[in-house]
This record gives structure tokens, C-alpha cells and sequence, in this order.
């Protein structure tokens, strides 16, 4: 047995990640240096990348999404959070060079989000302007007066919906934009309201095959994440 | 599946690569509403994975919103993975329930569950044919029937080291039979799987 047989013969168990630490160490050093194992593992991690998806689904928890979403941004506001550097610390030269790399990192990073934010305004500004269609509707909420908005892009099959003028969704339930099919209704995405700002998402058509007939807006409770409307419809129109 | 103006759409053709482009575009630029769809269509699949390998639900979660962070903070690997955001996710996931079992040194007890559950069990679960409507349950389906096709004792050895994250020092203590056998095993069923469900490309969402 050559030395390089060893890891001919465990690029599968590390691709499936089921070598232990040690074995795991031993290979990743090898790949540093061996294109052969590392074109190998990606085929074997590109082949197998749906495995994971033999597992059974789980169905979430109804204050899952609610908790995962605030977790995500939660941790966001805290990394972005303001820094601040010890002025004894930053009169060192290592400290100031890691500063101004970690800056550039930074600003690279911002660079790249501003781009990528001028993309997505872009994709919504084509939608907008694409719409062979606009469909509004009125949504009268605890008193408040908003409206639901439809822009519909045939050509690339997307919508862009706003919905304004509601108040934040009651702390038992949730604002859900529903799709109309003939064959029922199909689930489109939540909408948060974030206090006084419209909100704006781009959609696309139900993967479910259906025909789309029209949209709709309603409360839903907490713990209804599948299935059929079971709250209260505040808002539908037809196409 | 029709657009809003009833026409015939190709669900495999333009809207799901679109809707992949479409929402990783909007992960990258921090639309809270493309997270709050992401997290509406992956958790299902992430929390299973998850759940099979810890058998616990709260640190399940934990580990499925770790997931969450780490692709929202780093979304353009997302991006540049050739693989898809989906499997992206599912590998964050899985690998991190695997350094909680080896971290927090639960196999012991695990293995005794495992063990207590071992004769009653079918290699791999029965498909609810209720939930096909579910986003994804083709690509369940498809890798559930490969899974299905494999001889019952390579089933066996991958239901318990890919799924359920148990070392192959583990695999062969529970199913009685030497570390050898067990490797041999699992690469016989991972070519195998391999040769099957390396076609599937489809975007799940």
C-alpha cells in the first residue's frame, strides 16, 4: 500500500464526514496539497448533496419561524453592533495593521451588500416596470385603513406585493398571503409588518402545480403553518 | 402549474432556478422577508436531519438556527456553492449535530436507545402520502426510494452513521459485526447511492 492509498480509500467516509477528528485533521492536511482528493470530494459532496434529504421532515414548532427569524437578526444587530478599540491597543503596529485588513475586509463586505441590495432593487424595479398587470385591493384592520397590491410580471411569471397601512400582526397571529387556485388555496410567503413601512416582497408562482385565480390576505394563528386558511380572510382579489 | 394568466409554466425549467436566483439575491441583500420564506420552506428538512442525529428537539432547534446564522452572516457561500443553498443548509446542520454528539458526549445513552429501538424498526421510515404537496418531498421521495433499494444491511449501517451520526466504531458495537464489515458496507452503499442520485439537480424550493 502506497501512503496516498490510505486516502484513496477515505475520501468517501471524509466526504460523508465520518472520519473522527484525528483522521479528519490527517486528511484535510492532505488536501492541501493534493488536487486529485480534493476534485474527488467535491464530486462525492456534489453527488450526494440531496442525501440529507432521506431524513423525515419535521414539522416546526408554531413559534419556530417567529424564533428563527428574530434569532438570525437578533445576532446581526449584536455583530454589527459599534466597536470600539482600546486606544493603548491601537497605538500597536500589529493591531493597526489588523485593523486596517479587518477594514478593508469590512468595507469589501459592505461593497458587496450594497451591490448585491442595487441587485435586488433592480429585480423588484423589473417587476414593477414588467407588470402587464396591477391589482389592488382595500384591507381594513382594528380600524386601520390599508390596501394590498399586486404588481404581476408576465413575463417572468413574479409578482411584487406590497401591502400597507396595517398595523403589526396581533401577538397571537400573523399577516399570510395566500395564492387562489382552482384547485383551493395554496400558501404564499408571511408578511411582517415592520410598524409604519409597507411591506414589499417579489414572489413567485406556488411550486404546487395549481392555477392561480387570484391572491389573498389573512390573520392566522400562531400554530397554523400548513394546511388551509384558519383565520380570518381581510383582504382577497381576482385576477 | 399555470402564472397568473393560466398559462402553462414549466416547474422544473425556468421558476425554480429563477425563484433560487431570486431568493438568494434577496438573502445577500438582507431582505428580512426572503429569510422569513427560507425559513419557512428549509426548516421542515433541517429540523428533521437535525432531530434524527440528536433526538432532541430543543437542541435541534438550536442547531437548525445556527444554520440560519451561519448562512445569513455568510449567504455569498451560499451563493458560490455549486451545490444549492438546500443542501448548503442541510450539510451546516449535519455537521454541526455531529460535533454536538461528539462534544457533548452523549453517545453512551444514545446508544442505548438506539439499541432499545434497533429490532423494532424499519430501515427507513414509511413516506405519509399526505404530505407530497409539501416543497421538496420529490426530492424525499426520490432519495427515500434509493435508500429503499439498497440491500437491508448496507441500509442499516448508513441509517445509523449518516442519519443518525454514529462513528463506524459505533455502527459495528450495535450491530454486531467488525469495523471492517462496517466500512465495506457503507462505501458499497455510498457508490451505489451515488450512481443514483447524482442526477438530482433540481432546485427544491
Amino acid at each position: 500500500m502506497t501512503s496516498h492509498d490510505w486516502f484513496d480509500e477515505h475520501r468517501m467516509e471524509y466526504a460523508m464526514h465520518l472520519l473522527d477528528a484525528r483522521d479528519t485533521a490527517t486528511f484535510e492536511d492532505h488536501l492541501a496539497s493534493c488536487a486529485a482528493c480534493r476534485d474527488e470530494v467535491a464530486a462525492i459532496e456534489r453527488d450526494l448533496a440531496w442525501l440529507p434529504m432521506g431524513a423525515e421532515p419535521a414539522a416546526p414548532r408554531p413559534d419556530f419561524r417567529r424564533r428563527a427569524v428574530d434569532e438570525v437578526l437578533r445576532h446581526e444587530r449584536a455583530r454589527r453592533g459599534p466597536r470600539w478599540m482600546p486606544m493603548a491597543a491601537a497605538a500597536s503596529l500589529l493591531l493597526a495593521l489588523g485593523s486596517w485588513w479587518a477594514g478593508t475586509r469590512r468595507a469589501d463586505a459592505e461593497l458587496a451588500t450594497a451591490r448585491a441590495r442595487l441587485e435586488a432593487l433592480e429585480d423588484t424595479l423589473s417587476v414593477i416596470r414588467g407588470a402587464g398587470r396591477v391589482l389592488q385591493a382595500s384591507v381594513e384592520m382594528n380600524g386601520a385603513q390599508g390596501g394590498l397590491l399586486i404588481f404581476a410580471d408576465e413575463r417572468t411569471h413574479r409578482w411584487n406585493v406590497v401591502v400597507h397601512g396595517l398595523p403589526p400582526a396581533p401577538p397571537t397571529g400573523r399577516y399570510q398571503f395566500w395564492f387562489i387556485c382552482a384547485e383551493g388555496m395554496v400558501r404564499g410567503a408571511e408578511v411582517r409588518m415592520p410598524g409604519e413601512k409597507p411591506a414589499n416582497f417579489t414572489t413567485d408562482m406556488p411550486t404546487v402545480p395549481c392555477t392561480v385565480q387570484g391572491a389573498a390576505l389573512s390573520v392566522e394563528p400562531m400554530d397554523a403553518t400548513t394546511g388551509p386558511p384558519k383565520g380570518d380572510m381581510i383582504a382577497h382579489l381576482m385576477l | 402549474m399555470t402564472d397568473p394568466q393560466g398559462r402553462a409554466v414549466d416547474r422544473r425549467g425556468l421558476v425554480p432556478t429563477s425563484r433560487e436566483a431570486s431568493l438568494l439575491r434577496r438573502l445577500v441583500a438582507r431582505d428580512e422577508q426572503a429569510l422569513v420564506e427560507l425559513v419557512d420552506l428549509a426548516s421542515p428538512w433541517m429540523l428533521g436531519v437535525a432531530e434524527a442525529m440528536l433526538r432532541d428537539r430543543d437542541e435541534a432547534e438550536e442547531v437548525v438556527m445556527e444554520a440560519f446564522r451561519t448562512a445569513w452572516r455568510n449567504v455569498s457561500d451560499a451563493q458560490a456553492d455549486a451545490r444549492g443553498l438546500m443542501p448548503y443548509l442541510l450539510r451546516v446542520v449535519r455537521h454541526r449535530a455531529i460535533d454536538r454528539l461528539r462534544a457533548r458526549r452523549r453517545r453512551q445513552l444514545k446508544l442505548v436507545r438506539v439499541a432499545a429501538e434497533e429490532a423494532g424498526r424499519s430501515v427507513v421510515p414509511a413516506v405519509e402520502p399526505d404530505e407530497a404537496g409539501q416543497p421538496g418531498w420529490h426530492v424525499h421521495r426520490k432519495v427515500h426510494d434509493a435508500l429503499e433499494r439498497l440491500p437491508a444491511e448496507q441500509a442499516a449501517a448508513v441509517r445509523l452513521a449518516y442519519f443518525e451520526g454514529l462513528t463506524q466504531s459505533e455502527v459495528a458495537e450495535t450491530l454486531d459485526i467488525p469495523l471492517g464489515t462496517v466500512k465495506t458496507r457503507l462505501r458499497l452503499a455510498f457508490v451505489r447511492l451515488r450512481g443514483e442520485l447524482s442526477g438530482l439537480k433540481d432546485w427544491v424550493l
